[in-house]
């Protein structure tokens, strides 16, 4: 019979023991202590996970395995686990400033690691994704450093004889004051420990900001050496003995289904081919060889019997994607006032805005190392999301969820794409028929075309403006593919719960306030897999009610930063745009242009961060230069100033990529971009100058996202650039002047 | 088949028109030269052959027998890192860095043969090696930086 009956749990399933308030204490893997604690979901994904669970899913995991811990190990290491993954946001440098904030450790034997699945985690914590892996670990993992320190400082001062006040903590050192010689490191401490731990009876107190040593300093990433001389391990380098390499035959349209392959038996005898699967119950078809080129030849040379699926153009695609100018059947999203009497009460605009498909084009494409053994899976894989990873390796198993290991890697690039997991299915599949383990690495090719895309929308909006330069109604509908609904991540019913995509609607209520405002949503199901792209919908809500909110000023003759400043709503996140968006003004000097350049502004906001740009574009032959951007940013605290400056840089480019250069277009049912070639990115050469300015104008205490929120407001600055420069409104992405 | 990779002579099974890239990651497990696209235009699997930066995805393996063969693995001596890894950690250009060996062996090619690069000079250098994440920024500055140190440790 299969695993799924005979197999026991695996071993390595370490046992936590829950104390009080929450946090676990269990035996570190090296043999000292771990204290682990769980990071509260956000309210956004409460709801989801709380969707989920009244439904016959289950998100499971806390309380009773934590979400991050620490460990102490009798050779004076500390390791810090977490439930996210590295892929360039800079976060494990940035958990581990606030780990070591607490509990002082030596920072040179300072480790973060991600756990696997056996480990710990429930499966809701570990995901990577929204912008929230510093903000939702902020506060436990202050706590559980906090009570981990005070746990071993207890324990030194029974261990030295003195009491607990009269020791200093530093650099994994604890010491009795004044006495410098008599000390213990928290590895002598471990080691020398009897009996079992005990979480402080009295709540730790952490420190003030005013004492911070770590948090608000730009600590330089501690994965960069490993990174720069090739030694650290993605997916794609996961390797183990006896490995085979995957390939995967695709089909040629979307929706095509696979119903058998002719030459099987042809395949099977090729050089290095170990074995050949043909699944049409999973629609799969593929091989496991000796090498990577070997398994290519090989699925290129399968002669799969494909039926079915579309046979969609651009041209189809592009009359789908539409707001119904009858304005029925939407979801409303916002409404407040009388916006049809307040459209009647100004001089009326209307603008209709779109963007296409998009590539996430990260350089690391999908990759998984699946090894399936008789008692359980084991896998490596380049995810951002355990969840669907697990679920593609069950599905193409049929072992049971907790018989599937899953070590997450370092990854190349995700951008919301390393979150549907096809590729874990595909190795897994591959692995269970050849009995040995299975690298498979996607090609670009495979990347472009059989993944899930940025979705395609389309925006409509009126508006109108008074006299005296006052918005008097907004009416923004907003037609767009999936972001969540798509994947399978959530079951159709959530869909019907929320009537619209919840994903797509990100940025799509605006900070200003408006009197008369509606906003309706119309969810479109395409035939071509949609998904998560970095920010979601705030890509093109924010496009969309930037570039209007621009032609509202021009409309009513205001200068564009004093027409939004005018409208920023009262409350505390639309005050705090309002300051960001004042500092822009005046970094870039805005009011004065250079010869030759058109300077624009948008704004925008991403969970509680808010970004004021401003770019200054160019251009030749028709050809749209983006010289300068100034990008001030509150994302509250920021823990790291070189992490931060590095994602608002980072989202600068990919915004501008996205906004210049990125289309994917439909052919004979298929995507028809193969690589870069017809999909080109942005260069360094074409890359703006960038300056990056934080403030934290309300003195908030606790840290937002800063991987998501700067892109949004990208696009549109840029097009109200170059409406500045040329007078003429580009409205679709990608801007072009010709 | 031998390869001079790194310094060292190493025997190779796979066949004469097997990609350069894939004898290095699969066979020699050198995982540090990266897969980006397959056809030269991403820049991922850069590696020098004779000091020459060369697009690994594109190149047989067949020409890299006698010339030498170095990878991202090999580029520093010993601990010491290469003047460009050393600009790239001072300046903090990664984020993923996925395509970080092919930046830094492209760059190292670069300013071996311009040590006095401009801004500009770097630009035209680096601008067919993609960077998703968006450092661009940092690069620009890493590499004039690079070469001062380089000209520092002369």
């Amino acid at each position: 019979m299969s695993a799924k009956t005979t197999a026991k749990k695996p071993k390595t399933k370490r046992p936590w023991r829950l104390t009080r308030r929450g946090f676990l204490i269990g035996a570190g893997v090296l043999g000292g202590l771990a204290l682990g604690a769980n990071a509260a979901l956000t309210r956004g994904r409460q709801f989801v996970a709380d969707a989920f669970n009244s439904g016959e899913g289950n998100f499971g995991g806390p309380p009773n395995t934590p979400s991050l811990w620490l460990e102490v190990s009798q050779d004076n290491r500390v390791i810090l686990f977490v439930p996210k993954v590295e892929f360039g946001q800079g976060i494990h440098t940035a958990l581990a400033q606030i780990a070591a904030e607490e509990l002082q450790p030596d920072w040179k034997n300072f480790q973060v690691r991600v756990a696997d699945t056996a480990r710990g985690f429930g499966d809701s914590a570990m995901s990577t994704a929204g912008s929230t892996s510093v903000s939702a670990s902020f506060k436990p993992l202050r706590e559980a450093a906090a009570n981990m320190r005070v746990m071993l400082e207890q324990e030194a001062a029974r261990q030295l004889g003195v009491s607990a006040g009269d020791l200093r903590v530093a650099g994994g050192r604890i010491s009795v004051a004044g006495q410098p010689d008599k000390s213990l490191t928290f590895g002598e401490v471990v080691a020398a420990k009897q009996g079992e731990w005990q979480l402080p009876t009295e709540v730790p107190r952490l420190k003030a900001s005013r004492d911070w040593q770590y948090i608000g300093e730009a600590v330089p990433r501690i994965d960069f050496r490993a990174k720069l001389t090739g030694q650290a391990v993605y997916g794609y380098d996961a390797r183990v003995e006896g490995m085979l390499y995957g390939a995967v035959a695709r089909p040629p349209r979307y929706g095509a289904t696979l119903k058998g392959v002719d030459n099987l038996e042809a395949v099977q005898a090729m050089p290095g081919v170990e074995k050949v699967v043909v699944d049409p119950t999973q629609n799969f078809a593929g091989v496991a060889a000796r090498t990577r080129s070997q398994a290519r030849r090989a699925a290129e040379a399968l002669q799969v019997q494909w039926e079915g699926g579309i046979t969609w153009s651009q041209e189809d695609l592009e009359a789908r994607v539409q707001v119904p100018r009858s304005g029925r059947g939407g979801t409303v999203y916002m409404q407040n006032g009388d916006p049809l009497q307040g459209l009647r009460q100004g001089k009326r605009v209307e603008a209709e805005y779109r963007i296409p498909l998009a590539a996430h084009a990260h350089l690391e494409p999908q990759a998984a190392l699946v090894d399936v053994k008789p008692d359980r899976v084991e896998a490596q894989v380049s995810t951002q999301v355990v969840q669907t990873t697990r679920d593609g390796i069950v599905k193409a198993t049929g072992y049971a969820p907790e018989h599937v290991v899953i070590q997450p890697t370092y990854i190349g690039g995700a951008f919301g794409r390393k979150g549907g997991q096809d590729v874990a299915f595909e190795a897994a599949m591959l692995s269970k028929a050849a009995g040995k383990p299975v690298h498979l690495g996607w090609t670009r090719l495979e990347e472009m075309r059989y993944g899930y895309l940025r979705p395609p929308s389309h925006n409509l909006l009126r508006g109108a403006v008074d006299e005296s330069g006052k918005i008097t109604a907004i009416e923004h509908h907003i037609a767009g593919g999936d972001v969540f609904l798509g994947l399978g991540t959530f079951p159709e019913a959530v869909g019907s719960v929320f009537g619209f995509d919840p994903g797509a609607l990100s940025g799509a209520v605006p900070l200003y306030e408006f009197e008369n405002a509606k906003g309706l949503a119309w969810r479109v199901k395409l035939p071509v897999p949609t998904g998560w792209w970095r920010s979601l919908g705030t890509i093109p809500n924010t496009f969309a009610l930037e570039c209007f909110m621009d032609e509202l000023a021009h409309a009513a003759g205001q200068d564009p930063v004093e027409f939004r400043l005018r409208h920023l709503g009262s409350d505390q996140r639309a005050q705090r745009a309002k300051a960001a968006l004042q500092r822009a003004a005046e970094l870039s000097g805005w009011g004065q242009t250079a010869e030759g350049t058109g300077k624009g502004v948008a704004i925008g906001k991403y969970g509680k961060t808010v970004v004021a740009l401003v770019a200054e574009v160019s251009a030749e032959n028709n050809l749209i230069k983006v010289e300068r951007v100034t990008a001030v940013v509150d994302c509250g605290l920021v823990v790291n100033p070189n992490g931060a400056e590095a994602q608002a840089q980072g989202s600068i480019v990919m915004g501008v990529s996205s906004a210049l250069k990125e289309k994917i277009t439909l052919k004979d049912g298929m995507v028809e971009a193969d690589n870069f070639g017809l999909y080109p990115l942005l260069t360094l050469s074409e890359s703006p100058r960038i300056r990056v300015e934080f403030i934290n104008s309300a003195n908030l205490a606790e840290p937002y996202g800063m991987g998501e929120p700067v892109i949004g407001p990208v696009a549109p600055v840029v097009a109200n650039a170059v409406f500045a420069l040329t007078q003429k409104r580009l409205r679709e992405l990608p801007l072009r002047l010709a | 088949m031998n390869l001079e990779v790194n310094g060292k002579v190493l025997a190779v099974d796979s066949p004469a028109d097997e990609m350069l890239l894939w004898v290095l990651r699969d066979e020699l497990g050198l995982t540090g030269t990266k897969f980006g696209c397959g056809a030269g235009i991403c820049g991922s699997c850069t590696v020098h052959l004779d000091g020459v930066a060369t697009r690994s995805c594109v190149t047989p393996v067949s020409a890299a027998v006698g010339k030498k063969l170095t990878t991202i693995e090999g580029l520093g001596s010993g601990d010491r890192l290469h003047p460009v890894q050393q600009a790239f950690i001072e300046q903090q250009v990664p984020q993923c860095a996925w395509c970080m060996s092919g930046q830094v062996m492209t760059a190292a090619a670069f300013i071996a043969q311009s040590p006095n690069p401009s801004e500009s000079d770097v630009e035209a250098a680096l601008s067919a090696n993609y960077c998703r994440c968006g450092c661009y920024t940092r690069i620009r500055t890493a590499v004039v930086r690079a070469a001062a140190i380089q000209k520092e440790q002369v």
